[in-house]
């Protein structure tokens, strides 16, 4: 039996394909698939491009510091769990040439070194890959190191109690382990050599690290491992946390096309949903035929699902090599900045995708399609013997509950989808209220035009056209309203992106830091780089402290168990002071230091106390948030911190957000002024050196020797490339919610047309022409799209100021452009393809139009 | 072959009830042809939904193949119908997005004889269709898509056709053909015919003549009047 109802069920659809609503239905499902295995597709590798890339700038996939050496138990688990281990030794020690002496920081490598990519060395014939650390005996300089000892390759350098020959000069490391924490310039030597030295001692300050390199498997097989040495006080970065700051642009990219995936998803959905019904109501006469036959209920249903099955997998197929197709599209857009050697598309987004075009037809048409089920036997004798159509409420709660699941799969947040279900549900009720209103209103506006030309009396007949089918209209002013604010809403939160980003990265954004500036140097310096470089940052004071103790106990005992190992309690922080909030940070709690001239008693109170008995009463400090966050501290807290002999203690009294991805100097903490400035300090700024000014770098290494500078321009330039290619994914995602919204609308119209053909041969019989008819359709159609894109732009405004605030962490603002183009676009969208899509019943004959109604 | 007892079928709307059967029995006995005449609007296409199983009455009893049809639902009498009773309607009723041989095989599929398309294509054949298998239905004259209906009605071998003015939408010279066809073709498979009509030479063809006059049945004889009744 259930042969012969696929038979059946495919014989009809192979016949069935010809017909509109089945080709919206297709169409609909196709670029529901191609939009979610495209975006799937994408995102997976992103992120693996992503991890991979993170796994390169942190050395490998987990990384473990310590003071002391790791234990070979840990080098067993480790290695258990599926790791290959790496070990890196990093310490900071004076190194000689003749009579010249110069604090490096050494970082000695092993063989295995590095895990991912290769380091740029110049080995004698220019700067070139290698994909390995120096050889016993050998050592790889930095060039500001070379330069302040003067040595080349082939000399020998004195490192503690051993002298190594120098067979590189190292442009740029294969990763940053061990990298930015120290200011000294670097000298990389083989980890062979380390016990000749004999600077690694008991108390001597030495960095034992394990870079561990494996599949995500290793990593989720070390967790409790992990989280057992956090609480020891291992630092630990796990690749998948600690990703580096490329961070919130691509996450926002992400969150983005997730999004934009959704609302492909959605569009598509309601052109099921729209399509379904036609693809019903001309299936009703078969279905009671099949009835009249001897075909039970549950047979029609089986019959019309396998269909629409047969055609959803169909349109599944096309669908997923569209979107294979748009990822390998997006993967060459991205080309230059993913690595090379990215692993063949998973097998999971075909699944995603085919699991979605299968959720939106069952969402979005199963109600409707139910309705054949309660088709009369009787129907063949009484053609108007038609089942009721199923609920709207039911129609939109089936579809709500499938969408709301699918939100859920790709958000992986079950709050997050119900909120925006059960916001949606109630947007749709007063949307559904609105409609009602709204409708009323353009019809009754259109009903007092008073005019006697053509075009008055086409609105008129047109608008009384659309009041007559009241209903169908509300669902048509919905369906189009909501894709008109998708589209909008795409398209908006796209430009706002942008602009963001490129407000963030502006062209001068600064490509060179500057760090130690001596106070000495300080203005000789600011008067080198003035005349040549732009967009100078402020130089901040900077002095290195340590802290001792949080809340008078001891720092990884006041802290949160997880956070014992954090960077600021095992290193020197960089403390600041700054009269005001500098550029780019926010308090977001606490009060910033009162101004020195208004509160001079109670500042007075404090410095004195400080300068006399430094421990009396604590100093004011105001903290990053992320890091209180982190350490599990708020205002009111407690800090004490080393600073060259002294101790100072503070107090949080404020806690700052400030924007990390700005590539200017930030502080996790900064104090008042007057408080710091009595210990040793160096300045450190960041500017914008143009591309002809770039004469000046050596200008700047002959004349400040103690001064570091650090180009930033390749990973600024990555992130801008990475921004402008996301940029043109996002545009080529656009394209697909744009064709979802087309095929809403033609669903829309599909599904209208016998209606529109009844009508059009009624007004043919009573004598009116084709102008008049092509006239009073397409102002019918013209006062629809009016009407849905004023309900589009006010939720599409409503919408993108919840989404701003709480997804992508943008401020809201109002897009008064949207109030005018799209009323006016969707007057002129609507109007000009429903009116060529009703061009074929404009010329069928009235008996025609009459008579057998647009059966395709 | 099928029996209805003091059937009554009555539909309200508003608060209005209009009775449009009225105590009415009829039995039918196998291989019979019966054709029941009336006016428009008389209740002949009720009655036919009714003794087919398509519509329920609202009073009174009917067994079809000696199952009483009051006791089954919806399912159960669509299942009794299956491949024992063919349908031949007025507007031909073909499935637009099925060819010829496609519409006639579709009892088959309802049918355990499903996949025997050299019987649905014999049919054809007989029908004078047999070079028209895969034309689709858009692609027929009227004739011929009535041709194609009544193949359809006969492929399974059933044993009751139930036809609803036949005739109706065609011209007189096809309609002839059409009906000459029926009848030879119920004569040589010996299946019971019940025919609705408000055509007197049409329903003069068949063993037993009804008039439903009023929501009641009547015998009645044909030949003995001239046609007056207006076409549907």
């Amino acid at each position: 039996m259930s042969n012969l109802n696929a038979r059946l069920a495919m014989r009809s659809l192979k016949r069935d394909l010809r017909a509109a609503d089945v080709r919206a239905l297709f169409v609909a499902l196709m670029l529901a698939v191609a939009a979610s295995t495209m975006i799937a597709f994408f995102l997976d590798r992103l992120d693996r491009g992503l991890e991979r890339q993170a796994s390169q700038m942190l050395g490998g996939d987990l990384v473990l510091e310590q003071r002391d050496p790791f234990s070979e138990d840990l080098r067993t688990q480790l290695e258990d769990a599926g790791f290959t281990l790496s070990d890196q030794v990093d310490l900071v020690s004076m190194i000689s040439r003749g009579d010249r002496f110069q604090p490096a920081s050494l970082k000695a490598v092993d063989d295995v070194y590095p895990h991912y990519g290769a380091s740029q060395v110049d080995i004698g014939e220019g700067t070139e890959p290698i994909a390995s650390g120096p050889a016993p005996g050998e050592a790889w300089a930095d060039p500001r190191l070379a330069q302040l000892v003067d040595i080349g390759i082939g000399d020998r350098v004195q490192v503690g109690q051993t002298e190594l020959t120098i067979s590189g000069i190292i442009e740029r490391e294969a990763d940053q382990s061990g990298g930015f924490g120290s200011f000294n310039p670097r000298l990389m030597l083989n980890t062979a050599d380390l016990d000749a030295t004999g600077l690694v001692q008991e108390g001597s300050r030495v960095e034992f690290e394990i870079l561990a390199a494996g599949p995500p498997q290793a990593l989720d097989n070390v967790q409790a491992l992990l989280d057992e040495l956090r609480r020891e006080g291992v630092e630990v970065s796990d690749v998948r946390v600690d990703q580096p700051q490329l961070g919130n642009a691509l996450q926002r990219a992400e969150s983005y096309l997730g999004l934009a995936g959704l609302a492909a998803v959605l569009l598509a959905g309601v052109a099921v949903a729209m399509s379904t019904r036609r693809y019903v109501e001309r299936h009703l006469d078969t279905a009671a035929l099949l009835r009249c036959f001897g075909a039970s209920q549950r047979q029609l249903v089986i019959i019309f699902s396998l269909q629409l099955l047969g055609l959803a997998l169909i349109a599944s197929l096309i669908g997923a090599a569209l979107g294979l197709a748009g990822q390998a599209l997006l993967l060459w857009l991205l080309a230059n900045f993913l690595p090379m050697t990215l692993p063949p598309p998973g097998i999971m987004p075909l699944g995603l995708g085919v699991l979605t075009a299968l959720s939106v037809l069952v969402g979005f048409a199963g109600p409707t399609l139910l309705r054949i089920r309660r088709v009369s036997a009787l129907k063949v004798l009484r053609r108007e013997l038609d089942p009721l159509p199923p609920s709207a409420w039911l129609v939109v709660s089936v579809a709500s509950l499938v969408f709301g699941g699918l939100l859920w799969l790709y958000s992986g947040s079950l709050p997050l989808a119900l909120a925006l279900l059960v916001g949606g549900a109630a947007l749709l009720g007063v949307l559904w209220g609105v409609s009602a209103l709204l409708l009323s209103g353009v019809l009754r506006g259109v009903q007092s035009l008073s005019g006697k030309g053509p075009w008055s009396q086409a609105l008129r007949l047109g608008g009384r056209q659309l009041g007559r089918r009241r209903q169908a209209g509300l669902g048509q002013l919905m369906a189009f309203s909501v894709t008109f604010f998708a589209m909008a809403m795409i398209v908006l939160v796209r430009g706002d992106l942008l602009n963001t980003w490129q407000d963030q990265l502006p062209a001068d954004t600064p490509n060179y830091f500057a760090i130690n500036i001596q106070p000495s140097e300080r203005e000789a310096f600011e008067n080198t780089i003035d005349p040549h470089a732009e967009a100078q940052s402020a130089l901040y004071p900077m002095v290195r402290g340590r802290v001792i103790a949080i809340n008078d106990q001891d720092p990884r005992e006041a802290v949160r168990p997880d956070a014992r190992g954090d960077n600021s309690l095992r290193r020197e922080l960089n403390l600041t002071w700054q009269a005001e909030v500098p550029e780019g940070n926010e308090i977001v709690a606490g009060e910033w230091f009162a101004n020195n001239d208004e509160s001079a008693d109670t500042q007075q109170g404090w410095m004195s106390e400080v300068a006399a008995t430094p421990k009396a009463a604590p100093v004011p400090i105001s903290m990053e948030d992320g890091l209180a966050e982190r350490l599990g501290l708020t205002l009111g807290d407690q800090m004490t911190f080393a600073v060259g002999s002294d101790e100072i203690t503070t107090e949080i009294t404020s806690l700052r957000n400030l924007n990390w991805d700005t590539f200017r100097p930030n502080f996790f903490i900064i104090f008042p002024p007057d408080v710091l400035e009595s210990f040793g300090h160096s300045y450190i700024t960041a500017f914008y050196l143009p591309e002809e000014e770039q004469s000046l770098v050596n200008q700047l290494v002959r004349d400040f020797p103690g001064v570091s500078l650090l180009n930033v321009e390749a990973i600024l330039g990555q992130v801008r490339d990475v921004l402008a290619q996301v940029t043109r994914a996002i545009e080529l995602v656009l394209v697909l919610v744009l064709l979802a919204g087309v095929s809403v609308l033609y669903a829309a119209l599909t599904a209208s047309r016998p209606v529109r053909a009844h009508e059009s041969g009624l007004l043919r019989v009573f004598g009116a022409g084709q102008t008049m008819i092509s006239r009073v359709q397409g102002a019918e159609f013209a006062l629809l799209g009016l009407a849905s894109g004023l309900l589009g732009a006010a939720l599409a405004e409503l919408a993108t100021a919840v989404l701003y605030l709480y997804l992508l962490d943008l401020p809201p603002r109002l897009h008064l452009e949207l109030w005018f183009l799209l009323p006016l676009g969707g007057a002129l969208l609507i109007g000009i393809i429903g009116h060529s899509l009703s061009r074929s019943l404009r010329q069928q004959a009235s008996a025609a139009s009459l008579g057998l109604l647009g059966e395709a | 072959m099928l029996h209805a007892e003091r059937l009554t079928k009555s539909v309200t709307s508003g608060e209005r009830t209009l009775t449009i059967l009225h105590d009415l029995s009829l039995s039918v006995a196998a291989g019979e042809s019966v054709a029941i005449l009336g006016k428009s609007g008389a209740g002949k296409s009720t009655l036919l939904g009714l003794l087919a199983g398509l519509d329920t009455p609202t009073d009174g009893e009917l067994s079809l193949f000696g199952h009483p049809l009051s006791r089954l639902d919806e399912d159960g009498r669509a299942s009794l119908r299956a491949g024992r009773v063919g349908f031949v309607f007025q507007n031909f009723q073909l499935l637009p997005t099925l060819s010829a041989l496609e519409n006639v095989l579709l009892p088959l599929e309802l049918s355990p004889r499903a996949g025997e398309t050299d019987t649905a294509a014999q049919w054809l054949d007989r029908v004078g269709l047999g070079e028209r298998q895969n034309h689709l239905p858009k692609q027929l004259s009227g004739g011929e898509q009535q041709r194609v209906a009544i193949a359809r009605a006969f492929v399974s071998d059933p044993e009751l056709v139930f036809a609803d003015e036949p005739t109706g939408n065609l011209d007189p010279d096809t309609g002839g053909q059409i009906i000459d066809l029926l009848f030879s073709l119920n004569q040589e498979a010996g299946t019971t015919l019940i025919l609705v009509t408000h055509d007197h030479a049409l329903a003069s063809r068949c063993d037993r003549c009804l008039r439903l006059i009023d929501g009641h049945l009547a015998a009645f004889d044909p030949r003995s009047l001239v046609s007056d009744e207006a076409p549907s």
